[in-house]
């Protein structure tokens, strides 16, 4: 038997006598890089970060989310029509060859950005950046693809909106407080009209406005910075810089309005309390720690945690609160989100406003804002840490103010929330106008007056 | 089936000298008499012709089944269209061939797919 140190040398000294081969050892390895790299090639913003796995995700993402769009529905016209025929193959040839290749193509969309992405075998880099490139610069829009493939899934999707009650209670919640822009439905709804603003030669205007070089922003979690700007290059040389119809986006600031909407529904039961919150850039790390500290669901097994919601609903079966601060890029929302039975949903309400005014009034453990604080931070380095998410917020950050999340900043102001400025934060809310959003059994729900909140 | 038409269509000269014959003979086929266009008379009875008949406008859609009503009406009565309702050559122009070619190109590649491998080239 060799020994494994004489093989080793062996191999050294052969490789010594064999000349100045230049061969790269770990040590020259890239290092990977945890945070995203920001580059700009050619007008485009890139954005890359690579752990060395075997696997990317690229994803192209467009200023383009419900809060752009000139016509209501457009986004989601847009949305459904990435990977559909382009001028150089046809939808089923890009969906065959992607298989092919094990990859995965999605689209979607959040109120204020529109994501085309691929996940795929880290090798296939080329091949994916040249179908991105090509789904934003060459689509057809053809009006065969948007009857027979667009308008024949719209009722489904219509319908599962219209099943999913709280995410119904949150749309309305976000038209409520914010009215138009950020206030757009997600989602095209039953009972909007939908084929009068949405055909597909107005989808295609949309998507000359959006599709420009400074509207847009290629994100890659698994690629080397070198690399995706080698490709980025090549390939999307065909995105224009400017929309070629002279258009431009309409964007107006956010502005919250605040009030109360009730709808009946017999799907379920939601609430959504709602108060000004902070927007992407964390200018008020008390929101993002007051929304930890209500909290709803408990982050370990067998028991309620720490958080004031759960603790006081623990006795409440089958009912799911989710607290959150959802940041967009000019303004946030601070969202209490209650569903289950009309009954509890009533009590977890009741008990949301109860536990914003014991913050108010100062009655809350130092230990527990140090917990919903220790919370809030691993909440925000976990999303920007989770791949998906990831590639989201550095794209929506990317095309927004053009650089992503200073995560060292943001944990840095979150250390800072001390329980007086919780205090006084939660009383500014509840003094200030609230957004209450009902839907469901209305003869049980409360009215906002009746909970205590001014509206 | 073989066909003249591309290498009469490569040849100018050959597409001049054949023109009137051709003109001649679409009017002598009679289908302008009953007021059809060509495309009018593609055989419906297949898949690709049925989606690209989907995918017509509806005023075309509408001005097809007149046209074709128009004339089956003609052909029971035995009787042709007054002639200042004859399809004119300049208005018999192809609405449906366009499509039918993407809708069969379509349909073949989806055939050609079942059985496909890429080459990487990069």
């Amino acid at each position: 038997m060799i020994s494994r140190s004489a093989l080793s040398r062996s191999v050294q000294q052969a490789a010594r006598r064999s000349g100045a081969v230049p061969r790269r050892g770990y040590a020259a390895a890239a290092a990977p890089t945890a945070s995203y790299e920001t580059a700009d090639v050619s007008g485009l913003k890139i954005a890359s970060k690579d752990a060395h796995g075997p696997t990317t995700t690229l994803a192209v993402v467009a200023k383009a989310g419900t809060r752009y769009q000139p016509l209501p529905g457009l986004t989601y016209g847009l949305e459904q029509f990435a990977f559909k025929t382009t001028q150089r193959r046809s939808a089923l040839r890009i969906a065959r060859e992607s298989e092919l290749l094990g990859g995965q193509l999605t689209a979607s969309h959040t109120r204020e950005a529109l994501f085309i992405e691929a996940s795929f075998l880290r090798d296939d880099l080329p091949y994916f950046a040249e179908l991105l490139a090509e789904v934003v610069s060459q689509t057809k829009y053809t009006t065969h693809e948007f009857h027979e493939e667009i308008e024949r899934v719209l009722p489904y999707k219509k319908a599962a909106v219209n099943a999913d009650v709280a995410g119904l209670a949150l749309d309305n919640a976000h038209a409520v407080a914010f009215h138009s822009g950020l206030g757009a439905a997600l989602n095209p709804s039953t009972t909007a009209p939908f084929q009068k603003y949405v055909n597909e030669e107005y989808v295609a205007s949309f998507a000359d406005v959006v599709y420009s070089k400074p509207n847009i922003a290629v994100v890659a979690d698994g690629a080397g910075s070198q690399a995706l700007s080698k490709w980025v290059d090549q390939f999307f040389k065909g995105v224009p810089a400017t929309a070629s119809s002279g258009q431009t986006l309409k964007t107006e600031a956010s502005k919250y309005f605040g009030g109360e909407q009730r709808t009946s529904h017999t799907a379920g039961n939601a609430v959504v309390i709602a108060f000004p919150g902070s927007d992407a850039a964390g200018s008020k790390p008390e929101i993002e720690v007051l929304a930890t500290l209500l909290g709803g669901q408990s982050t370990i097994k067998w028991a309620p945690g720490f958080s004031l919601l759960s603790k006081a609903t623990a006795g409440t079966p089958g009912l799911s609160i989710v607290s959150s601060n959802q940041a967009y890029s000019d303004a946030g929302l601070l969202t209490v989100q209650l569903s289950g039975a009309a009954a509890s949903v009533r009590k977890a309400a009741e008990e949301t406003v109860k536990a914003l005014k014991a913050i108010a009034a100062g009655t809350v453990s130092k230990e527990d804002v140090a917990k919903a604080v220790a919370n809030a931070k691993f909440n925000l380095l976990e999303k920007a840490g989770t791949r998906g998410s990831s590639v989201l917020l550095a794209g929506t950050g990317l095309v927004h103010n053009g650089k992503v999340q200073d995560l060292v900043a943001l944990t840095k102001s979150l250390d800072a929330v001390t329980a007086d400025k919780l205090k006084t934060t939660a009383k500014a809310l509840l003094d200030g106008k609230a957004t209450v959003s009902t839907v469901g059994d209305l003869f049980v729900l409360p009215y906002a007056e009746e909970l205590g909140l001014r509206v | 089936m073989v066909s003249l038409a591309p290498f009469v269509l490569k040849r100018p000269w050959l597409v001049k000298a054949l023109t009137p014959a051709a003109n001649w003979y679409a009017g002598a086929s009679g289908y302008r008499q009953l007021g059809l266009r060509y495309d009018d008379l593609l055989e419906e009875e297949n898949e690709a012709v049925q989606i690209a008949l989907k995918r017509l406008s509806a005023k075309e859609s509408y001005e097809r089944v007149y046209r074709i009503r128009r004339s089956v009406q003609c052909s029971y009565t035995h009787k042709l269209l007054p002639k200042d309702q004859w399809t004119k050559p300049e208005e018999d122009v192809p609405y449906l061939r366009n499509i039918l070619a993407q809708v069969e190109a379509e349909l073949a590649e989806k055939d050609a797919l079942d059985s496909m491998t890429v080459i990487k080239k990069h």
